[in-house]
């Protein structure tokens, strides 16, 4: 089934979210520096999360979900990297210009309209992430696009936020965060559900990654880019994906994504075939602890020894084969039914729960199976689940199992996935709505001038698409365009190849092939700054070195950058030979090797190239070499 | 001003574009601009800010600000006027529970967005703060009622004076408690001032605010209401006290004494600190755990209340600082002071050539107490020649009362007499810790970062 499976034949969308943290010496809201990250604390703080009010006046449904799991959150806090503002101990400080200058550059370059006014909202995260239980996060750019094969992809949004804590553990009912990287600045781009197949998903990725790292304005390394994907499929509704950190994991999660959709309107409608509508499905909650001392699992053994768990049995009226319905490639509805425990009970002590429709041989054994039906009065139609834990975990439990059957009967449940390394995706919340915003009522509205932005505007690098058209104009392969243009070197070459002085496909070469190459033989590469190439340049241009003799030059250089190439090319007899030099040469080596037998005497001129190319090592052009060869050829 | 509820905040170019536009706050608008179609609903603006945007909250919760300039047609296509409120629940009484009255005064235990300003505003009804916090249920049976919705900056002596006559009323109605929502600003100017005006009550009168306001997840103000209500409706201490925060960490919150509590720092939960003294008590949802044994207690079986709600507002507090001219003394004569606080240097000094006006001021009748701008420790004016000077022109040490509490006092005694040996008996003679006789070995405590043991403390205890 899964095989045969093609998301683009139930209308496939999907979008992204590209969270990437910006170079700044600050974070956003505090003077604290940024990018600075260790994992030594020196204190730590306990705090709790509770639901507030939006500006509309609703509680949001996430937040009061949250709230249900009771967490306490401890922050641990270093030093060198927090202050009091992290702690949420004292109110925001103005927002980092730099970072909002950053931002704009972004959103031009995003093809972004400018917002006229910043304005700071508040988005609500009651897990703990931050500890104020809200990212202050701000629209800088709005309604853009970049291009995409033949068509353009949308922005629906840039928006410029502080970044969270990091997770160190959640057990149970303590969740610890690292402090080091909160409030470090990021931006978000958010594009429209535009892509149609998971690979489609990759390719947008990886053009947005270009865009924003061809800034130099973006931080590298592990942790400072994180993706969303959203998919849904037509039927199902918009399910998030939150925090892959690479982008090749994309297609098989929107793959799989995909499928679980597809599956559960399936399911959906093999419940609405059973019972007509949810308000016909009935879940019973029963206590069993008088009762678990008589079971056999080794799992609930345990749990009711080792750990003081009380047995709580959920009868689910009229809905048999629900649970081992296949959601995802290997896993059934009782994964769904597990993984929302897990996270909003706090049961995560896996496995979590058992049900009679486990047939893997790891489930009820007959005598187990004959006590869970007597005791919640199973009828051939119904299907259980026993869970375990302290009494409250498991009512909470209970409830929630009950509410997840109900949410099948309406197909695909609103909510954010976390990614797993087998390509499936575990629940990590319900997805928030526009309610968990509100305005910052810290942070007064900052205005943009036309001015500001105008300067952004003038100074704005070229989008890598729009170069890798120019190099394509200048006779580049469109595959070596489509590296330069991405490259580190990208700005280097354009003003190369302005200087008319040498041939543009020789500059992208040596630009990223031939780089490329001298680094994997350890050559420090970096030594060279743009004077060191434009000196390269003008030597090529006035034909004192030849392409041949180059990666020796190079090579040279980075190892000893504050030589004069002149000296090195005069002491290694680099210098351009002369003319006469050449032929003579030529007609040495053409001597030296007149008795070698060749198995097709045509060949000759190609082989005499070889060998007077080596001994010369670019003291010559190779257009200059082969026009004396032939010369030699035709002599003899 | 504007007075229109459908232009709230809007001025000038950005108010006259809206009735242009026939568009309100509030509005679900589609707007038209040179940067392309915009839909969402029209918020209202703080009146700070400036006339050249409309805020628009967009459809996925953010807000913007459009220029003027730019926008070219706006078009209301629905009104969706906000409503923030808390479920305002009704809770069920329950006998055997404790009856605590709460108090409303304002501030930030009982706020909420107002987008006028942008700022939080005292508003929430205490009925909506106990909707928002359902755990008060398991507590007790709260009454609550408004008496103002004032910002602590805005509270004076009329308020306290209001707060201590209402207190007075529901302990005689029978509650077995009282808290009093309070802005964190003046708290302790209020508790120092319902010390003086609620003398031997029976039951807890307990003041409680939040550093954080209530509509963060973060809040403090539901731990501190929750804490709150359990001392009034159960601890043994029947006084005048703060519960606020003692670490900056979610555990508990410490008791202070009326007289003896500050404000210590601007932003922090853990702001209130017990001054040259120790806390009462330490209270979480759990328990109660007294740390001071010497405290009134309860009386379960009279509801009597010594009410003196007297205040002269002809009392002023002067921060000495080096150099200060003596017009500044001058200028409180001249404009008809009664009572002068001096908060002094070191051990309770000024410069010499404030002394004739300090001389002047005595001898027209008006009270002139010393305290120390330390905060901490008690002022001595017989060490050093200086000060016996300044106690000749007619200045009176207060030991170690607190300058604001020294200033509340004064005013509050000289609402009820002018006699100089009157005044100066009253105020001389604690009602409640205003004046310790002793300061206990760790009643200073302002700890140094760097040190090991403290090194040691930070990585041990969630403070
Ligand atoms: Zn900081």
């Amino acid at each position: 089934m899964e095989a045969n499976f093609d998301p683009t034949a139930y209308k496939m969308k999907s979008g992204l979210e590209v969270h990437h943290q910006i170079y700044t010496k600050k974070k956003l809201f505090c003077r604290c520096p940024a990018g600075l990250y260790s994992t030594h604390h020196d204190a730590e703080v306990l705090r709790h999360m509770r639901p507030t009010l939006s500006e509309l006046g609703e509680y949001d449904g996430t937040a009061l979900m949250e709230f249900k799991t009771k967490k306490n959150v401890i922050y641990l806090l270093d030093r060198q990297s927090v202050c009091t503002y992290e702690m949420d101990d004292t109110p925001p400080f103005p927002i980092n210009q730099e970072a909002i200058d950053i931002a704009i550059e972004i959103a031009l370059l995003l093809n972004c309209k400018i917002v006229g006014e910043v304005h700071i909202a508040r988005k609500q995260y009651l897990d703990g992430s931050i500890p104020t239980g809200f990212q202050r996060t701000t629209i800088i750019g709005w309604d853009g696009w970049i291009p995409y094969k033949d068509r353009k992809v949308g922005i629906i949004q840039l928006a410029l936020e502080e970044d969270a804590c990091r997770e160190v553990s959640d057990i149970q009912h303590t969740i610890t965060y690292r402090t080091d990287r909160l409030s470090m600045p990021l931006i978000e781009v958010v594009t429209a559900p535009d892509m149609k197949t998971p690979q489609e998903v990759a390719e947008v990725g990886r053009v947005i990654g270009d865009l924003l790292r061809c800034t130099g304005k973006v931080r590298r390394g592990i942790g400072s880019v994180r993706q969303d994907v959203n998919v849904s499929i037509e039927g199902g509704c918009r399910v998030e994906i939150k925090g892959v950190p690479r982008i090749p994991l994309f297609p098989t999660l929107v793959y799989h994504e995909a499928f679980r959709q597809h599956q559960l309107l399936h399911i959906r409608d093999f419940l609405i075939g059973k019972l007509t509508s949810r308000e016909h499905f009935k879940g019973d909650i029963f206590s069993l602890a008088d009762q678990q001392d008589r079971f056999h699992h080794p799992l609930i053994k345990e749990a009711i020894h080792d750990r003081g768990a009380v047995l709580k049995g959920i009868a689910l009226r009229g809905v048999k084969g629900l649970l081992n319905a296949t959601t995802q490639p290997g896993l059934t509805f009782a994964h769904e039914i597990s993984e929302r425990i897990r996270v909003i009970a706090c049961l995560d002590h896996l496995p979590n729960l058992i049900h009679t429709e486990d047939h893997s041989g790891l489930g009820l054994d007959l005598e187990d199976m004959k006590l869970v039906t007597n005791s919640m009065r199973l009828k051939p139609d119904d299907c259980g689940v026993l869970v375990w834990g302290s009494i409250e975990d498991t009512q909470t439990a209970a409830q929630e199992i009950i509410a997840r059957v109900e949410e099948a009967f309406d197909g695909v449940p609103h909510e954010t996935r976390q990614a797993r390394r087998d390509g499936l995706t575990d629940f990590e919340r319900i997805l928030p709505g526009p309610d968990r915003m509100y305005p910052d009522t810290d942070s007064p509205p900052t205005a943009l001038t036309v001015e500001r932005i105008e300067i952004i505007r003038e100074k704005l690098p070229p989008q890598p698409w729009v170069m890798q058209e120019q190099f394509v104009q200048e006779g580049i392969s469109p595959h070596v365009a489509h590296e330069l243009s991405t490259s580190p070197n990208r700005l280097l070459a354009l003003k190369l190849m302005e200087d008319k002085g040498v041939s543009p496909k020789l500059i992208a070469w040596a630009l990223t092939e031939l780089q490329k190459s001298l680094k994997r033989k350890q050559v420090p590469i970096a030594q060279l700054n743009d004077q060191h190439w434009s000196k390269i340049n003008d030597l090529v241009k006035n034909k004192r070195i030849y392409r041949e003799g180059l990666p020796n030059l190079i090579a040279y250089l980075a190892h000893h950058p504050f030589d004069d190439p002149e000296d090195f090319l005069t002491a290694q007899n680099l210098l351009p030979l002369p003319p006469t030099v050449l032929a003579q040469t030529v007609a040495k080596i053409s001597e030296q090797n007149v008795q070698v037998k060749l198995y097709k005497e045509e060949n000759r001129p190609k082989v005499l190239m070889g060998l007077v190319m080596h001994e010369l090592r670019g003291r010559a052009s190779g257009e200059q070499i082969w026009l004396c060869v032939q010369k030699q050829s035709q002599k003899r | 001003m504007d007075n229109s509820e459908d232009l709230k905040g809007y001025r000038g170019t950005a108010r006259n574009l809206l009735i242009a536009h026939k568009a309100r706050v509030w509005g679900d608008v589609v707007v038209q601009t040179t940067q392309g179609e915009f839909t969402g609903i029209i918020l209202p603006r703080s009146e700070t800010a400036d006339d050249q945007h409309v805020v628009l909250k967009l459809p996925n919760g953010y807000n913007i600000g459009l220029r003027v300039d730019t926008i070219h047609k706006i078009e209301e296509v629905g009104y969706k006027k906000a409503h923030y409120k808390i479920p305002e629940k009704t809770f069920p009484t329950n006998p055997l529970k404790a009856n605590v009255t709460l108090l409303g005064t304002g501030g930030t235990i009982a706020s909420r967005l107002d987008y006028r300003t942008g700022a939080v505003i005292p508003a929430f009804s205490p009925g909506e703060l106990y909707g928002a916090v359902p755990e008060l249920v398991d507590i007790c049976n709260l009454n609550t009622i408004k008496l103002y919705g004032e910002f602590s900056e805005n509270i004076g002596p009329t308020h306290w004076m209001g707060i201590a006559k209402a207190v007075a009323e529901h302990i005689e109605a029978g509650a077995d408690g009282i808290v009093i929502g309070h802005g964190t600003d003046t708290m302790h100017h209020t508790a120092a001032a319902l010390t003086f005006m609620i003398q031997d009550p029976p039951v807890p009168v307990v003041m409680v605010g939040s550093q954080r306001s209530s509509d963060r997840p973060s809040s403090d103000a539901a731990l501190n209401l929750i804490n709150a209500c359990r001392t009034a409706g159960y601890s043994d201490i029947a006084e005048v006290l703060v519960c606020m925060f003692g670490p900056t960490s979610d555990q508990y919150d410490l008791l202070h004494r009326g007289t003896r509590v500050r404000k210590m720092h601007s932003s922090y939960r853990s702001t209130f600190r017990t001054i040259g003294e120790r806390p009462m008590a330490r209270v979480s949802p759990s328990e109660i755990v007294y740390i001071r044994e010497d405290y009134h207690k309860r009386r379960r079986d009279d509801r009597s209340v010594k009410l003196f709600p007297y205040f002269d507002e002809r009392v002023g507090i002067v921060y000495y600082y080096p150099n200060m001219k003596p017009n500044v003394i001058e200028s409180m004569i001249d404009n008809g002071y009664k009572g002068i606080i001096i908060a002094g240097t070191g051990l309770g000094h000024v410069n010499k050539p404030l002394y004739p006006a300090l001389k002047r001021a005595c001898e027209s009748g008006i009270h002139v107490y010393m305290t120390v701008q330390t905060l901490w420790g008690y002022v001595q004016m017989f060490v050093y020649d200086t000060g016996r000077d300044i106690m000749d022109l007619g200045v009176i040490p207060t030991d170690n009362m607190l300058p604001e509490v020294a200033y509340v006092k004064l005013g509050w005694v000289l609402g009820q007499t002018h006699d100089r040996e009157e005044v100066k008996k009253l105020m001389l003679t604690p009602v409640s810790d205003e004046i310790t006789e002793r300061e206990p070995i760790d009643g200073y405590l302002v700890m140094q970062g760097g040190l090991p043991e403290m090194d040691y403390y930070f990585k041990s205890y969630k403070r």
